[in-house]
């Protein structure tokens, strides 16, 4: 962000105040996220289909690029640009049209607050891990309108399913999440990395067995809160024929797709930071290379989140629930508690 | 063996019995429209006949009472059979049995649409395969084959709720007594689980299914009027697109019930090739059936580990038998079209071993998976009476806890000389379904390699000139060949007049062919009795009180073929 | 530059206000509460107030406008059943309307704002939980228990009714 805004000044000269700055900077910088975002969602999409195929004996794209399909979802996004732009007849037309651009919103806001390396961090606020949730909400919004919008049964109930799993994921998303922020004693993400610092069992996954369960807890719920395999309730294609999304298609429908696999990765990305150790090395506290660190941790959660997804069969709806409000929200309230109780015994709270 | 079953009627119903007739070994007694009800009632209560398998509408337009009704009805505990007949005149009704056996509600429905038969008291008397708009009664002999209707208004199947013109917004509904907490939605006919096109309009309460009716006969092409157009070898090709899932089946049992009725048996050889050939297209039918159902149930990957042995087995073995993969018009009246390819012995044994791999490796996913154990255990559930109330047969059933496999109960093609178990369910839900089929497959492996044991050089058809084609040589080199093959191509097999029933296990349950033949060429009647279309009446039923994501894995996982579901 | 982003957001704020009130379309109203309470949450944040700012996306979009917009979206309001204002209603609801406008006018221009030339804390979240752990326990406690016995009385209040459903069915 600093970075950033010397360069706007000094190199452009632009005069600017303080908000200025901030706003000028802000835009710059949130433009650059955007772009590289959108791009590693992409990429996530031709990574998805080629670990699909690996563990479904069979190879994935294959033809377009020289390895393996590289280009595939260049073709993909060109294909998909010069669909033809549907909007049903009977469709609530502002809706329609608002409901993916606020999805694809919702799904870029919450990288501000992602510390991919020390410094590397769009917006360092205090409220980083509170702002990240927050923002995130809004996909719920999204969805709704999308199912509403799209004027098909269908629709209309992967919208309902959704909202009402967010909403309950979220729960147990952001309760996981407290004893970190009891342990660090701050919501500011590159706080809570760099109090892992110091090896694996520094780290708060592997910090105290709550901490573990409380990691388990949140990527799980994570799972449920970007709609994936097994959790995919919204979209069930077997049942919903799509979901929410059933009557998009082209460029609308494009961003859907986008923001599913921008949410996959953040989620990936915020587990890393906050249970993982973030840009910190398993052994020492030498600061190597951090980007690339936290980059191959998420990496290797966004695989083990498409390992799940073509594993597990889907759960029902009521199911899904019930393992929310009945398994995981006690399960996350009880890891608050003995995490609570660890800290207040082993007098580690943060001062 | 049903001859008991007549003395028993016989001394019951005394002069009742109209006429006492055996065709082909199949008993066949005729009752009044009037006491049919009272006949199947005590069959069924004191001589437990189970099951009522089909009931099969004939058109004789020389005679006055010009329908006849057969009911094909079953004892599993008895091993025997016996067909109830029914004349009725034009016009005339009779008395309907829905409320003794279940599987007779659609089976009625059937006679009604295509014949014009009115059931008397039958709760929902409405065409089934035709369109409801439908014109004429198109298995009738004075219905022209080629006469074609265009109709094009769907079927309103709910009609206790007012729809809205495909709005279903709460601002966007007139007046005050739409119940509006209930919403009614149409699976299909083109979505995704349907695996083909079939409808069924549920009501629902939040996600779950208040109400359901099914409507079928989308991919109806009346199969059973083209095989009154053809000769009877003519039909074998038609076959093939009953369960085109697993062709090979229909044709080898539509071949062993023309046989039956013609009195001959095939050769050695062509029974087991014939067993092979079921087998494998048993193991095909279920591979898709169980990663099918996996599918619906979400579990993707499971789909290519099964698809990709049901391709091998496709492109290395059935191809080169017979020279397509899915339309394989293999089975001959009398015989087979060739003999094995060389190296078949070997392809079956490669790919055999290749599916025991994928079953395992499939079972290992979902065998002890809790949230496969979540999504189908006790789901679905069917108790064995109801199930034989409803016509079940095959893996289905099989799932209640009924060991009823007509391989064992009545062999057919040789069956008796091979050794395999009768895998039963116990619960009768959407996982036994799943686990009887996977372990028939190892079954079926297990009677293939029997079988292959077994193959001794040997001709594949009947030395009949008046049913199995001449060799090429014969036609191409003397004028009796010339003359036979001429005779048999252009008028077809003379199979004698009589009636008979054949039947067969499917992939699927028991298919059946019933065979009325006047004398001539052409089959004068030929009804496929289509082990799903019972099983699938039953599927309102079952999901009523469930959800949506339940009815679909039990849709899955019944098995519904369409090609044969509508004929 | 400052000036600008901050009407940006009130210039959100409001318009998607009189959307709301004024739409005709419930559903369209329900949605552009979204905007207007995004707007509020970004002109909180403008005044420093960061922790205020994303409860407020949190809880109003991320929970309450959730529940409404399923609330609006399940019910059934049938279009013509709308209650029509008539005119006579119109004049004492537009009277007051502007009684309350120039109220709320005099007493914003009559008031003597200490305006003090304080920056903005940087963290506020760390005060604000000081504070609630320590000065407001108490109120904060009592929020929590009357939201507990607000969330237990909701699930009764279901049950019941799901109860007395199956008692129907029987007699």
């Amino acid at each position: 962000m600093e970075i950033i805004t010397k360069l706007l000044t000094e190199t452009f000269g632009l005069q600017l105040d303080n908000t200025g700055q901030l706003v000028a900077g802000g835009l710059t910088m949130a433009l650059i996220m955007a772009l590289v975002m959108a791009t590693c969602a992409i990429v996530w999409t031709w990574a998805e289909r080629k670990v699909a195929g690996f563990i479904q004996s069979r190879y994935g794209p294959m033809r377009v690029g020289k390895y393996h399909g590289a280009l595939q979802p260049v073709a993909d996004m060109v294909k998909i640009l010069g669909k033809e732009d549907i909007i049903p007849d009977d469709a609530d037309k502002p809706l329609f049209v608002l409901a993916p651009i606020i999805i694809f919103i919702a799904s870029l806001l919450p990288w501000a607050a992602v510390p991919f390396a020390p410094g590397f961090i769009a917006s360092d606020m205090d409220l980083g891990l509170f702002y990240i949730f927050a923002v995130s909400s809004g996909a719920i919004v999204g969805i709704l309108m999308a199912g509403w919008a799209s004027n098909n049964k269908w629709a209309l109930y992967g919208a309902a399913r959704g909202a009402a799993q967010m909403v309950s994921y979220e729960i147990p998303l952001a309760l996981a999440t407290i004893p970190v922020v009891m342990r660090t004693g701050s919501l500011n993400m590159n706080d809570i990395v760099i109090g892992q610092q110091g090896g694996i069992f520094h780290w708060n996954a592997f910090h105290d067995p709550f901490l573990f369960v409380a990691f388990m807890i949140y990527f799980i719920s994570s799972i449920a809160e970007v709609n994936r395999g097994p959790f995919d309730m919204p979209e069930t294609e077997s049942e919903l024929v799509a979901g929410y999304h059933t009557e998009y298609t082209g460029m609308r429908f494009a961003l859907f797709f986008l923001s599913e696999y921008a949410n996959l990765f953040l989620v990936s990305c915020i587990a890393t930071a906050v249970f993982l150790g973030g840009w910190n090395l398993p052994v020492g506290n030498a600061v190597v290379l951090p980007g690339l660190v936290f980059l191959a941790k998420a990496v290797l959660l966004v695989l083990i989140q498409i390992w799940i997804r073509w594993t597990l069969p889907r759960l029902r709806v009521d199911q899904l629930m019930h393992v929310c409000w009945k398994v995981l929200i006690p399960l996350s309230l009880l890891c608050l508690l003995g995490s609570g109780i660890l800290l207040m015994v082993s007098g580690e709270i943060a001062a | 063996m049903s001859q008991k079953l007549v003395d028993s009627l016989k001394s019951e119903f005394g002069d009742k019995i109209v006429s006492v007739n055996n065709s082909c070994g199949d008993e066949s007694v005729l009752v009044p429209g009037d006491s049919l009800p009272a006949v199947l009632k005590y069959l069924k209560e004191s001589e437990s006949c189970e099951q009522l398998t089909d009931v099969i509408g004939v058109d004789y337009p020389e005679r006055t009472e010009r329908f006849e009704v057969n009911y094909l009805l079953r004892s599993i505990a008895n091993k025997s059979r016996i067909n109830v007949k029914v004349a009725v005149e034009e016009g005339m009704d009779i008395p309907t049995v829905s409320d003794i056996y279940k599987s007779a509600n659609w089976a009625e429905r059937e006679v009604f649409d295509l014949y014009g038969v009115k059931f008397r008291n039958h709760p929902d008397l409405r065409r089934i395969l035709c369109h409801h708009e439908f014109e004429g009664h198109a298995l009738r002999k004075d219905y022209p084959i080629e006469q074609g209707q265009f109709l094009s208004t769907p079927e309103k199947l709910i009609d206790d709720i007012e729809y809205h013109g495909g709005a279903f917004r709460a601002d966007e509904v007139e007046g005050e007594d739409n119940p509006f907490d209930l919403l009614n939605v149409n699976i299909g006919p083109s979505h995704p689980a349907t695996h083909g096109a079939l409808r069924i309009e549920v009501q629902l309460d939040g996600e779950t299914i208040v109400k359901a009716k099914s409507e079928i006969g989308y991919l109806h092409r009346c199969f059973e009027k083209e095989a009154e157009d053809h000769t009877w070898s003519q039909v074998m090709p038609y076959t093939d697109r009953l369960n085109y899932v697993s062709s090979m089946l229909n044709n080898c049992i539509y071949a062993s019930s023309v046989e039956k009725l013609l009195g001959v048996e095939v050769p050695q050889r062509a029974q087991i090739i014939r067993v092979i050939v079921s087998e494998l297209s048993r193991i095909i039918d279920h591979l898709v059936c169980i990663c099918a159902n996996l599918v619906d149930i979400g579990a993707l990957t499971n789909y290519w580990y099964f698809y990709n042995i049901r391709e091998g087995i496709y492109y290395d073995i059935i191809e080169p038998l017979c020279g397509s993969r899915l339309t394989t018009n293999f089975a001959r009246i009398g015989g087979l079209s060739h003999d094995l390819f060389d190296g078949f012995e070997d392809a079956v044994e490669k790919h055999l071993q290749k599916m025991e791999v994928a079953i395992k490796e499939v079972t290992g996913l979902i065998a002890r998976n809790r949230i496969f154990l979540d999504r189908t255990v006790d789901v679905g559930v069917l108790t064995t009476d109801e199930a034989l109330s409803y016509g079940y047969t095959g893996p289905c059933l099989r799932a209640t806890g009924l060991d009823y496999d007509v391989r064992k109960h009545a062999p057919y093609s040789g069956y008796e000389d091979y050794k395999f178990d009768v895998p039963i369910g116990e619960n009768g839900d959407t996982r036994d379904r799943i686990m009887v089929r996977m372990e028939e497959m190892y079954q079926s492996a297990s009677i293939i390699r029997q079988g292959i044991q077994k193959l001794t050089p040997g001709p594949i058809a009947l030395d009949n000139a008046s049913v199995s084609l001449p060799p090429k040589e014969s036609v191409y080199g003397s004028i009796e060949g010339v003359m036979n093959q001429f005779k048999l191509i252009s008028e077809g097999i003379k199979v004698p007049a009589g009636e008979a029933y054949g039947y067969g296990e499917g992939a699927n349950g028991e298919l059946g062919f019933f065979c009325v033949s006047d004398g001539t060429g052409q089959p004068h009647r030929l009804k496929v009795r289509p082990p799903c279309f019972p099983i699938f009446s039953a599927f309102d039923e079952i999901i009523e009180g469930l959800m949506i994501a339940d009815a679909i894995a039990i849709l899955g996982s019944i098995n519904i073929i369409a090609g044969e579901l509508d004929r | 530059m400052g000036d600008m982003v901050f009407y940006l957001f009130a210039l959100m704020t409001v318009l998607s206000g009189f959307f709301v009130v004024f739409s005709k379309n419930i559903v369209h109203a329900g949605f552009s509460l979204m905007f207007t309470l995004f707007g509020v949450a970004g002109l909180f944040a403008m005044l420093g107030a960061d922790f205020l700012a994303i409860t407020q996306t949190m809880v109003y979009i991320g929970g309450v406008l959730v529940l409404v917009l399923f609330v609006v979206m399940m019910t059934r309001i049938p279009a013509q059943n709308l209650p029509k204002s008539s005119f006579n209603r119109k004049i004492p609801a537009g009277i007051f309307s502007v009684l309350i406008f120039a109220i709320v006018f005099k007493v914003i221009g009559g008031t003597e704002w200490n305006v003090l030339p304080v920056d903005a804390p940087e963290a506020t979240i760390s005060m604000i939980g000081q504070k609630l752990l320590t000065e407001f326990i108490f109120p904060f406690e009592y929020a929590s228990i009357v939201l507990l016995l607000a969330m237990i009385g909701a699930a009764i209040l279901i049950r019941e009714r799901k109860i007395d459903d199956d008692e129907e069915v029987q007699s």
